[in-house]
């Protein structure tokens, strides 16, 4: 009997030590992640590299990679989840992620996240963009009346988007704004001495003509003074067809375009059958970090794309 | 205060007619042109139109020329609690024309803790499809399942009380509380008394990706319709009620075919895209199952085992079952921007009240559609659907071809996976 009694209290007590033992795992679980630590949604992989640099202790996620469209995402489940635990959302916005976000928002149900007065953060708020219009139709295709919304190829609006983001994470999280200042500066500096070295290599890419696919491209060209002389897509967003790539064509061989520039994410068989006609070589530029090997950041990317294009820029000059 | 009316009656009806139009002009313009506010919401119109060469079994679409759902949808942030969305349906079928409310809701934006509550009349989260709007389909009709026990997708004025779990992998879990109306069962005399509040759905479901290229979503529902029970039919009536039946199904089109007290539902959702890259070619699979149970009043449950046992001695076909059950597997590609194929295979095994036994109806479809997007915004669809059937009245094994288009236009909202 006495031993029996025993044994239950033993049985009793090791399960009341498991039930600790799974409440204080639970609370760690839900302190580690849901409380401590600060968590970024960023909608391109360009702002997830921003934001490491400005919030390394940040738990950052980004929604999309750089072989990714980012006009044409899926709302899904994962996006979904990891946008309920956001404290910020960063994104590029001029309509670029119009036909995902609101879903995303929707169904996040996070009001942290809605507007931009709290967690939202849209970079092109914060910079001019280029190609506004003030009258839009569809039939002109996929364009944005905000204006061009791949900001992140140019190094100061770059800067401006830094600062103005830091001033977010401050503004959400001002236990860490001194943080933030410091990261903040250190990024400055860096960025400011490798734009010197930036404008350099843009500087000798100046009057260089090329055919690209979208307006992916449109900040570094405008950056570097390489003008865009044709576009892949008949129409922003629709494919290219066999009719404007033969008209491409024509235009490939009368004029002294140095190459045809397509993004990671893009199609290449158009760019390929058009390089393969006109003898021009295709340079696939990364669209944004962890769109090639070499691109790891963002001065990583920066640093390859000038690479990329100043090699066939001089292999032509020669 | 004489003065103050400035129009007579019947005038102001006109007038405030034309207001609200040329209210919504403006709008439509200035829609593209920036984000939604509250002067400014987002006004989408979805055109669908169709030939259909024969008539196929309980849905919207009826052989020859037609327009299937045509859509205007408002909608925007009321302020920072609540969101609100209007969709109307104006569907044209021999010859008439139906204008009736899909939607006008609201939902809050702003309760802490990942819960979100919706109210007035939405599409209900049960399953998979249902809570898409139909011109997002990959086929120019619904499932069978859909098409049988929810009359082509459920749509009701009811409650919502949903909950997001803060996790990385997507857990959602929800309720809602319906009036039930178009999922009453048949009542031939009008005589019964009928739930006002007949429908009580919960649904929960999960998701994540598998690595870049991969997600998926997995789905479990159950509704609960106290007004889903059929009661027992009158003998003499019979031949009456064969030609109520025929009129019924185009009637009430939105009207669930077949009822019953609970039915469960499973889904699954799997896409996938080469490096996660939807621009070019991306793959969906889905499936869903249904099952109706409970679909007679225990006292008519009582009459059918003893009719069920007396059939067994007699002949040996007619083996009805106590449930409906319904599935389907669907499979779409979109091998590149402009061009996409589906292929869908669905079942549906029901069982027809027939004065006081029940008789087992079968219906199987195949359908493959092809389908041309010019944009985003436009698509041009082929289908070729055969669809072979047991039981079914004034329906033949048929082979139906449809060409349809359904395209966008306004501000579009997004998609949902």
């Amino acid at each position: 009997m006495l031993l029996l009694y025993n044994t239950l209290c033993l049985w009793g007590l090791t399960v009341r030590i498991n039930f600790k033992l799974i409440i204080s795992g639970v609370l760690f679980t839900l302190s580690s992640n849901a409380f401590a630590q600060f968590n970024i949604f960023t909608c391109e992989p360009e702002y997830a590299a921003l934001a490491k640099e400005l919030a390394p202790d940040a738990r950052i996620y980004s929604a999309t990679t750089a072989m990714q469209d980012p006009h044409q995402v899926q709302a899904r489940p994962s996006l979904i989840a990891k946008m309920r635990q956001a404290d910020l959302v960063v994104c590029a916005g001029a309509e670029l992620e119009v036909g995902w976000l609101p879903m995303l928002q929707m169904k996040a149900a996070n009001a942290k996240v809605r507007n931009t007065d709290l967690g939202l953060f849209f970079a092109a708020d914060h910079v001019e963009t280029l190609d506004k219009m003030s009258n839009v139709d569809r039939s002109m295709g996929d364009v944005h009346s905000q204006g061009n919304p791949h900001l992140h190829f140019s190094p100061p609006r770059i800067l401006a988007i830094a600062k103005a983001l830091t001033e977010k994470l401050i503004q959400l999280d001002s236990d860490n704004s001194r943080d933030y200042q410091q990261q903040l500066e250190r990024f400055s500096s860096r960025w400011t001495l490798a734009s010197a070295k930036w404008q350099e290599a843009a500087s000798k890419l100046s009057g260089m003509k090329v055919i690209a696919y979208h307006s992916s491209f449109r900040y570094l060209f405008d950056f570097s003074g390489i003008e865009q002389v044709a576009d892949l897509e008949p129409k922003p967003g629709l494919p290219p067809t066999s009719g404007h790539l033969a008209g491409l064509l024509k235009q490939a061989n009368n004029s002294d375009i140095t190459a045809i520039v397509i993004a990671s994410y893009q199609d290449k068989r158009g760019a390929n059958w058009l390089a393969e006609k006109s003898n021009l070589p295709v340079i696939v530029l990364p669209l944004s970090v962890g769109g090639n090997e070499q691109s790891n950041d963002l001065f990583s990317l920066y640093d390859n794309v000038f690479d990329l294009l100043s090699q066939e820029y001089s292999a032509k000059k020669l | 205060m004489n003065n103050f009316h400035f129009f007579p009656n019947r005038l102001s009806a006109k007038v405030s007619a034309a207001l609200a139009i040329t209210a919504l002009v403006p709008m439509l313009s200035q829609a593209q042109n920036s984000m939604p506010t509250l002067s400014n919401p987002n006004v989408s119109v979805i055109l669908d139109g169709y030939y259909q060469s024969e008539d196929r079994l309980m849905t919207e679409r009826a052989e020859g020329f037609g327009l299937g759902e045509t859509e205007l949808a408002l909608s925007a942030n009321i302020d920072d609690m609540f969101y609100g969305k209007f969709t109307s349906v104006f569907e044209s079928h021999d010859g008439e024309s139906e204008v009736h409310l899909e939607e006008a809701f609201i939902q809050t934006m702003a309760l802490p803790n990942g819960f979100t509550v919706r109210g007035g009349r939405f599409l209900s989260d049960i399953g998979y499809l249902n809570n898409q709007h139909s011109h997002t389909d990959s086929f120019t009709s619904r499932p069978s399942a859909y098409r049988a026990f929810l009359g082509g997708h459920y749509f009701d004025d009811g409650l919502r009380v949903s909950y997001i779990a803060p996790t990385d992998t997507y857990w959602l879990m929800g309720a809602e509380v319906f009036s039930g109306d178009s999922l009453r069962a048949a009542d031939e005399h009008g005589e019964r008394d009928f739930d006002s509040t007949g429908v009580y759905t919960a649904f929960t479901k999960i998701g994540g990706d598998i690595g870049v290229e991969s997600s998926w979503q997995l789905g479990f529902s159950y509704l609960r319709n106290e007004n889903g029970q059929l009661t027992a039919e009158d003998h003499d009536e019979d031949e009456h009620e064969e030609e109520e039946h025929a009129e019924d199904e185009h009637d009430h089109a939105h009207s669930a075919s077949y009822t019953g007290k609970n039915t469960y539902a499973a889904d699954f959702v799997f896409k996938w895209a080469p490096n996660g890259n939807y621009k070019y070619q991306h793959l969906t699979l889905s499936a869903e199952y249904f099952r109706v149970s409970d679909f007679m009043l225990p006292e008519l449950h009582d009459e059918h085992e003893e009719e069920h046992e007396h059939e067994e001695e007699h002949h040996d076909e007619g083996h009805a079952k106590d449930y409906h059950e319904a599935w389907y597997v669907s499979g779409v590609y979109q091998f590149s921007p402009n061009w996409s194929a589906g292929l869908r295979y669905g079942e549906l095994d029901s069982q027809l009240q027939h004065e006081e036994h029940f008789d087992q109806q079968e219906l199987k479809e195949t359908e493959l559609s092809l389908a041309w997007h010019n944009s985003h915004f436009s698509t041009v669809r082929l289908e070729f659907s055969h669809q072979s059937n047991v039981g079914f009245e004034q329906a033949e094994n048929d082979n139906v071809i449809t060409l349809q288009y359904v395209m966008s236009l306004g501000a579009h909202g997004a998609h949902q996976f």
